[in-house]
C-alpha cells in the first residue's frame, strides 16, 4: 500500500531528472521512464483492488503537514481510483505504442509526457479548486507540446490553434475558481456549498462550469481540438481523446454538487446537442482520425449529458454509474484501440482502409472496436444505453431520448460505412508495413479488458442465463477451430444447432415450439447446403451460429433485456454475414442502418415496458402486463423493419440479393420470421389485455399493403434473387395481417403460412443457389431451358411455387383457404379483396421466374452444365417431404395449431378426421390431394395411350414454326417479360419510397455539409465561438 | 477595488478583441497575455481590503494584529502562481509561433487553415 502522493513526486522527480539520466544513454531514462508510469499503475490498481473488493474506505490525503481547507488535500476513492486506473493504464500502453518514436525523440518528449500523466493523477484527486486549475494547465501545457511529437506544419498550426483556444477556455475557468472564492471564502470542495452561491454568486459558479465544459469541445464551439485529432500524432491523440478529457470529465462530476438544477439542464441539452450534431457531421468526414475525433467530441457529449441529466434527477448510484461508467468506459477503450490501430494503418481516408485486410488479426480488432464504439451488445456501452433510455422515458424526457437514438444511428452508421470500405474496396498491391510488436501489445492488452467489462457486467450486474451467452460462445469457438475444413466445421455447426435445440427447447404444443422448427430445425437443415462449399473463409460459421443462437434464443429469452441482446447479436451476425457477399458494401450498409433504426425503436419501446415476472420465457409471460400503447407501437415499427414491411422494405433487396447464395435462405426463411415473432409477442399482450386502440386494424393495412406492392415489385426483378426478396416481402404482407386478425381462424392460418413460407422459401432459395452456381448468373433471361439440365431443381422450384401461389393441392391451397376464411370472417372484406388481387399478380412472378430458368430454349453456354451438386439437393428434398406431407395430412400441422392458438382464443374450426370445418365451410386436404392428382393422372394416362409415338427432337428443330432461330434469345421470351404491365401501371411504378429514402439520406448528408461549416480552419474563428457559446449559453441559463 | 475590477474586466475584453481582430499570429499572443493581464488584475482586486497593506510580514505589520491589517493574502497567493502559468503558456505560444514561421514563412492566422470541416 503506497501512498498515491508518490505518484505525484515520483514523477515529478523523474520529469525534472530525467534530461540528467539521458546523459548516461536513452536506454536509462527510458527504463526510469517505463518504470514511473508502471509504477503509477500498480499504486493504483491496489487502491482500486482496496476499495472495489476490500471496500476500505475513501482515503484521504493531507498536504504539508495541516489538514483542509489550510492545506491542499488529495482523495482517492472509489471513483477516483477507477478512473485513474484506466487513465494511467492507458497511459502506459500508450508509452508503449509509443516506444519507436520515444527512442529517437528528443528527452523533452518524455519529460512532457510523464508530467502529463501526473497532471491527470493531480487533476483527479485534488479537492481545491485553484490546485485544480494548476494540475489543469500543467496538463494542458504538457498536451500542447506534445502536439508537435511529430513535428510539421500540420501538427504545428493544430496545436496553436489547441493553444489559444485551450488559454481562453481556461482563463474562464480561473475566473470561475476566484469568484467562488470570493462568495463562498474557500477554495475546497468540501468547505463550499451550492447554498454560497445566490444572485451574483452564481455568475463564480457558471465560469468554473462553462470553462471546464468547453474543455470537454461542446459543439460548435470544438472546432480547435477536431484539428488536433486530424493531425497530431496517433499515440499521442489516444491519450489526449481518452485521458485528458477521462480527467476533465472528472473534475466535471467534482463540481457538479455546486450547480444549480437549471444549470445541470441546460448541460444536458448541450452535452445532446453536441452528441447528435457531432455524430451528423461525422458522416461526410473521410480522414479516419478526424472521424475519430468527431465521434470522441459526441461521446463526451454524451458522457457529459448523462452526468448531468443523473444528477439532475437523482437516479441511484449503482445506475447512474452504471450509465455514465459505461459510455465512459466503453469510450475510453474502443477510442484509443481506434486511434491506435488508425496510426499502425496510416492511410488518411478511410476508403483506403483496405490495406488492413493484409493484417486480419487487426481486422478483427479493428471491427471489435468498432461495434464496441457503435454501443453494441456485449460491450459496456450497450448497458449504459439500455439504462440510459430506461431512465430518459421514466422522466419524460422524450426530445433528449430520440436525439441520443438518433445520434447513435449516425454514428454507428459511419462507423460500420468505415468497416464497408475496409472489408469490400479494392485491394491494391500495397502492402503494410511490419506492425511493430510494441503496437499490438496495447491494443490486444485493451481488447482483453474490453471483453472483461462486458463479461463482468453481463455476469455481475445482470446475471443473465448461460444461454444468453451463446452467440458469443459459437463465434469464439469458432474462431478457435477456424484451422478446420470447412466441411467439418459445417458439420460441428449442425451438430451444434442440434444439440441446442434439444437441450434448450421447450417441446410441449406452444408457439415456442413453432418457431423453435423454424428458427433451429430450419436452419440445421438449410446448413446443409453450405457443405458444398469448398473454402468458406474464416467466420463463416462462427457468424452462422451466432445469428442462429440469438434467434432462437429470442423464443426463450426471460427479459426484455436478454430478448434485446439476442435481437442485436442476430444483427450484428447478418450485418456480417451479408457483407460477405462480393458486391455488399452498399446493400450491408443499407442493411444494417435499417436494422439498427429499427432495434433503437425497439429500445425505446422496452423503455416504456413496464416490469415483467423474470419466471420463464416472455413469450410466456408477456399476456400478464399490459403494454403501452407507445410501447407497442414503437416496437412494431422496429419488427415491421425486419420482416420488411411496406415502407422499410428498400433494404431487402441489396442484402438478400448480394449475400452469398447459400446464406440466403437464412434471411428468408428465418431472420425475416423473428419480427414476425416479435409482433406476435406483442400481439399476446394486446388480446390478453383490453385494448384503447386497435392498432392491429392499422397494422393489418400496411400488411396488405406490403403484400400487393412487393408482388408487384417482384414481378418486374431481373434479377432472380431480388425477384424472391420481394417475395418474401410480399408472403410476410399476408402473414402480418392474419396475424392482425386476432381471431383464432386468423392465428391459425397466420401461423400456418409462417411454417409455409418457411419451408417454400428455403427450398426455393436452396434451388436458385443451385441454378446460379453452375450458371454463374443471377439474371433470369439469361438462363433458360434448365429443365433438361437440372430436373431436381426444377422440381423443388416448381413444387414450391405451386406452394407459393396457393392453388390446389398442395399446402399453400390450404393457408389461402384458412387466410380468405378468416378475414371474412372477421369482416375484413376490403383487405381480402387487396390479397386476392396479390395472389393474381404473384402468379405472373412465379412464372417468370419458372418460366425464364428452366422453361423455353436453352443457351448455348449452358450445354455442358449439371445438376445442382448434391449437398443443395438434400435440404431440398427434406423441405419437399415436408411440403408434400403437410398437404397430403394437413392434420399434421393443423391439429397441432389448433392446440396452439386455443391458448390465446376461443376455437373457432372443427377438426374431423380430414375435414377443417370453419363457420364458412370446409377443406378437406387429403381429399383436395386425391382429387388433383386425379385430374392430373387421367389426361396423362390418356395423352400416353393415344399419343404413343412421340420423336425427340434437337433444340432448334423447330420446323412447325416456319421459321429458322439463330439463336435461344430470339426463341425465349425472358428479357424484360412484363414491360407491358409496367407501361399499363403508369405513374404507379415510380419508386416512390426509394426517392423517399434517398432524399432522406440526400438531406443528412447536406445537413452535414452545411454544418460542419462551422469549421473554417481558422483559429480566430474558433476563439470568436468559444466566446460567442459562453455568452449564448450564459443567456439561456439567466443567470 | 472597482476601478481595479473594472479596469481588469476592461483589459479582458481590450485582450479578447485583440486575438479576434489581428491576423498577426504574434499580436494573438499579446492579445492573449493582455487577457491574462486582466485576469490576474481582477484575482488581486478580488483580495483587497480597504486601508489595509500588502499581505508580507514585514516590520510595517503587526505580527500579533495581522489578520486584521493585511489583504486577504489568498488571492495574492494565487496570482503569483496563475503569472507563472501564463508566463508558461505564452512562452510556448511564440514557440509555437517561431516554428510556424519557420516551416512557412507568413505569420499570418489566415494561412493556417488547411485543417477543417
Amino acid at each position: 500500500m503506497v501512498n498515491p502522493i508518490y505518484i505525484i513526486i515520483l514523477s515529478l522527480l523523474a520529469g525534472f531528472l530525467l534530461s540528467i539520466f539521458d546523459k548516461g544513454g536513452r536506454k536509462l531514462s527510458l527504463t526510469v521512464f517505463y518504470s514511473v508510469l508502471t509504477f503509477n499503475v500498480f499504486v493504483i490498481a491496489d487502491w482500486f483492488y482496496r476499495f472495489a473488493i476490500l471496500g476500505v474506505s475513501t482515503l484521504t490525503i493531507n498536504t504539508a503537514g495541516f489538514s483542509a481547507p489550510l492545506s491542499i488535500n488529495l482523495q482517492l476513492g472509489m471513483l477516483e481510483s477507477f478512473v485513474l486506473l484506466f487513465a494511467n493504464l492507458a497511459g502506459l500502453l500508450s508509452a508503449i505504442y509509443l516506444i519507436k518514436k520515444f527512442k529517437e525523440s528528443k528527452i523533452s518528449s518524455l519529460i512532457l509526457y510523464l508530467i502529463l500523466i501526473m497532471g491527470v493523477n493531480g487533476l483527479v484527486m485534488t479537492r481545491d479548486l485553484f490546485n485544480m486549475f494548476v494540475f489543469l494547465e500543467i496538463l494542458s501545457i504538457s498536451t500542447f507540446a506534445l502536439t508537435i511529437l511529430t513535428k510539421n506544419k500540420k501538427s504545428l498550426s493544430a496545436g496553436f490553434k489547441y493553444m489559444i483556444a485551450g488559454g481562453v477556455a481556461s482563463t474562464f475557468f480561473l475566473l470561475g475558481v476566484i469568484f467562488v472564492y470570493y462568495f463562498s471564502g474557500n477554495l475546497n470542495l468540501e468547505f463550499i456549498s451550492s447554498n454560497d452561491f445566490t444572485n451574483y454568486g452564481l455568475i463564480g459558479v457558471f465560469l468554473l462550469a462553462i470553462g471546464i465544459f468547453i474543455e470537454l469541445k461542446p459543439f460548435p464551439a470544438n472546432g480547435w481540438a477536431l484539428d488536433v485529432y486530424e493531425s497530431v500524432n496517433s499515440g499521442i491523440v489516444a491519450i489526449i481523446a481518452v485521458v485528458n478529457s477521462a480527467a476533465i470529465i472528472f473534475v466535471l462530476y467534482k463540481i457538479l454538487p455546486l450547480l444549480p438544477t437549471v444549470y445541470l439542464s441546460v448541460f444536458t441539452g448541450m452535452g445532446i446537442v453536441t452528441y447528435i450534431f457531432s455524430n451528423l457531421v461525422g458522416i461526410r468526414q473521410s480522414n479516419p482520425k478526424r472521424l475519430l475525433g468527431y465521434s470522441s467530441v459526441a461521446q463526451m457529449g454524451l458522457l457529459a449529458a448523462s452526468l448531468f441529466y443523473t444528477t439532475k434527477l437523482g437516479v441511484s448510484q449503482n445506475i447512474s454509474f452504471l450509465i455514465a461508467g459505461g459510455i465512459f468506459i466503453n469510450h475510453f477503450i474502443a477510442k484509443a484501440l481506434l486511434f491506435w490501430i488508425a496510426g499502425i494503418v496510416k492511410k488518411n481516408n478511410i476508403k483506403d482502409w483496405s490495406v488492413l485486410r493484409n493484417n486480419i488479426p487487426l481486422l478483427i480488432l479493428f471491427g471489435i472496436s468498432l461495434l464496441a464504439l457503435s454501443g453494441l451488445p456485449p460491450f459496456p456501452g450497450f448497458w449504459a444505453k439500455w439504462e440510459m433510455v430506461k431512465v430518459f422515458v421514466g422522466s419524460k424526457y422524450y426530445i433528449g431520448l430520440s436525439a441520443i437514438l438518433v445520434g447513435s444511428l449516425l454514428e454507428a452508421f459511419y462507423l460500420f460505412r468505415w468497416f464497408g470500405y475496409t472489408t469490400k474496396n479494392k485491394l491494391n498491391k500495397e502492402t503494410m508495413e511490419q506492425v511493430q510488436f510494441s503496437q499490438i501489445f496495447p491494443i490486444i492488452v485493451f481488447v482483453l479488458i474490453l471483453f472483461f467489462t462486458s463479461f463482468w457486467i453481463m455476469t455481475n450486474v445482470y446475471s443473465l442465463n448461460y444461454f444468453n451467452y451463446l452467440p458469443l460462445v459459437a463465434i469464439f469457438g469458432m474462431f478457435l477451430i477456424s484451422f478446420l475444413r470447412s466441411k467439418v466445421k459445417a458439420i460441428i455447426s449442425i451438430a451444434a444447432v442440434v444439440l441446442y435445440g434439444y437441450f434448450l427447447f421447450p417441446l410441449g404444443m406452444s408457439i415456442q415450439l413453432l418457431f423453435g422448427i423454424i428458427f433451429i430445425i430450419g436452419s440445421g437443415i438449410v446448413i446443409i447446403s453450405t457443405i458444398n462449399r469448398k473454402n468458406t473463409g474464416k467466420g463463416f460459421y462462427g457468424f452462422l451460429l451466432m445469428m442462429i443462437f440469438g434467434m432462437g434464443n429470442l423464443i426463450i429469452a426471460e427479459s426484455f433485456l436478454a430478448f434485446f441482446i439476442n435481437w442485436e447479436f442476430m444483427t450484428i451476425a447478418a450485418y456480417l454475414l451479408i457483407l460477405r457477399g462480393k458486391r455488399a458494401k452498399i446493400p450491408a450498409i443499407v442493411f444494417i442502418t435499417f436494422s439498427l433504426a429499427g432495434a433503437y425503436f425497439i429500445l425505446a419501446g422496452f423503455g416504456y415496458m413496464p416490469n415483467i415476472a423474470n419466471n420463464g420465457a416472455i413469450i410466456n409471460t408477456i399476456g400478464t402486463i399490459k403494454i403501452p400503447l407507445m410501447a407497442m407501437i414503437l416496437m412494431i415499427i422496429g419488427f415491421l423493419v425486419k420482416s420488411a414491411s411496406f415502407g422499410a422494405h428498400i433494404w431487402i433487396p441489396g442484402a438478400y440479393a448480394e449475400a452469398e447464395d447459400d446464406v440466403t435462405p437464412f434471411f428468408s426463411s428465418m431472420f425475416s420470421k423473428t419480427g414476425i415473432f416479435g409482433i406476435i409477442l406483442l400481439a399476446i399482450s394486446f388480446i390478453k389485455q383490453t385494448p384503447d386502440f386497435d392498432l392491429f386494424y392499422w397494422l393489418g393495412w400496411l400488411g396488405a399493403i406490403s403484400a400487393i406492392v412487393g408482388a408487384f415489385l417482384a414481378t418486374f426483378q431481373e434479377d432472380v434473387k431480388k425477384l424472391m426478396a420481394y417475395s418474401s416481402m410480399s408472403q410476410l404482407g399476408y402473414i402480418i395481417v392474419s396475424i392482425s386478425l386476432l381471431s383464432h381462424l386468423g392465428w391459425i392460418s397466420g401461423l400456418y403460412l409462417t411454417l409455409n413460407h418457411f419451408m417454400f422459401k428455403a427450398m426455393i432459395f436452396i434451388a436458385i443457389a443451385g441454378v446460379i452456381y453452375r450458371t454463374g448468373t443471377r439474371q433470369m433471361y439469361k438462363m433458360g431451358g434448365l429443365i433438361k439440365k437440372m430436373p431436381l431443381s426444377f422440381i423443388t422450384v416448381l413444387i414450391g411455387i405451386i406452394a407459393i401461389s396457393g392453388v390446389p393441392p398442395l399446402s399453400g391451397f390450404g393457408s389461402k383457404w384458412l387466410l380468405y376464411n378468416s378475414l371474412i370472417e372477421k369482416g375484413w372484406f376490403l383487405q381480402a379483396g387487396v390479397f386476392f388481387f396479390a395472389s393474381a399478380v404473384s402468379f405472373l412472378y412465379l412464372y417468370r421466374m419458372i418460366h425464364s430458368i428452366f422453361l423455353g430454349q436453352m443457351k448455348y453456354e449452358h450445354q455442358n452444365i449439371k445438376e445442382s451438386p448434391i449437398w443443395y439437393l438434400i435440404p431440398q428434398v427434406i423441405f419437399i417431404i415436408g411440403i408434400m406431407a403437410i398437404s397430403m395430412y394437413p392434420n399434421l400441422i393443423i391439429q397441432p395449431l389448433n392446440t396452439i392458438v386455443g391458448n390465446y382464443f376461443n376455437s373457432s374450426i372443427v377438426i374431423d378426421g380430414y375435414n377443417v370445418t370453419s363457420s364458412l365451410g370446409y377443406w378437406n386436404g387429403n381429399m383436395v390431394m386425391y382429387v388433383t392428382m386425379g385430374v392430373f393422372a387421367v389426361p396423362l394416362i390418356l395423352l400416353l395411350l393415344i399419343n404413343g409415338r412421340t420423336q425427340t427432337v434437337k433444340q432448334f428443330n423447330i420446323v412447325y414454326a416456319a421459321e429458322r432461330p439463330e439463336s435461344p434469345q430470339t426463341t425465349h421470351f425472358a428479357h424484360n417479360m412484363f414491360s407491358h404491365y409496367y407501361k399499363a401501371l403508369g405513374g404507379l411504378t415510380k419508386p416512390r419510397i426509394q426517392s423517399f429514402w434517398n432524399y432522406v439520406s440526400e438531406g443528412t448528408n447536406s445537413l452535414a455539409g452545411l454544418f460542419r461549416q462551422i469549421y473554417s480552419g481558422n483559429g480566430q474563428t474558433y476563439i470568436l465561438h468559444i466566446i460567442l457559446y459562453i455568452v449564448a449559453i450564459y443567456f439561456i441559463m439567466g443567470v | 477595488m472597482i476601478f481595479a475590477l473594472i479596469l481588469g474586466f476592461a483589459l479582458l475584453l481590450i485582450g479578447i478583441y485583440g486575438m479576434l481582430s489581428q491576423k498577426n499570429l504574434i499580436k494573438i499572443v499579446i492579445g492573449f497575455s493582455i487577457v491574462d493581464t486582466g485576469v490576474h488584475i481582477i484575482i488581486v482586486s478580488i483580495g483587497y481590503l480597504r486601508n489595509r497593506t500588502a499581505p508580507i510580514l514585514n516590520s510595517v505589520v503587526d505580527l500579533g494584529k495581522a489578520a486584521q491589517q493585511v489583504v486577504d493574502p489568498i488571492p495574492s497567493v494565487l496570482v503569483l502562481t496563475a503569472i507563472v502559468i501564463g508566463l508558461a503558456v505564452t512562452a510556448l505560444m511564440l514557440t509555437f509561433v517561431v516554428e510556424l514561421y519557420k516551416k512557412r514563412n507568413s505569420l499570418s492566422i489566415d494561412d493556417y487553415q488547411e485543417l477543417k470541416w
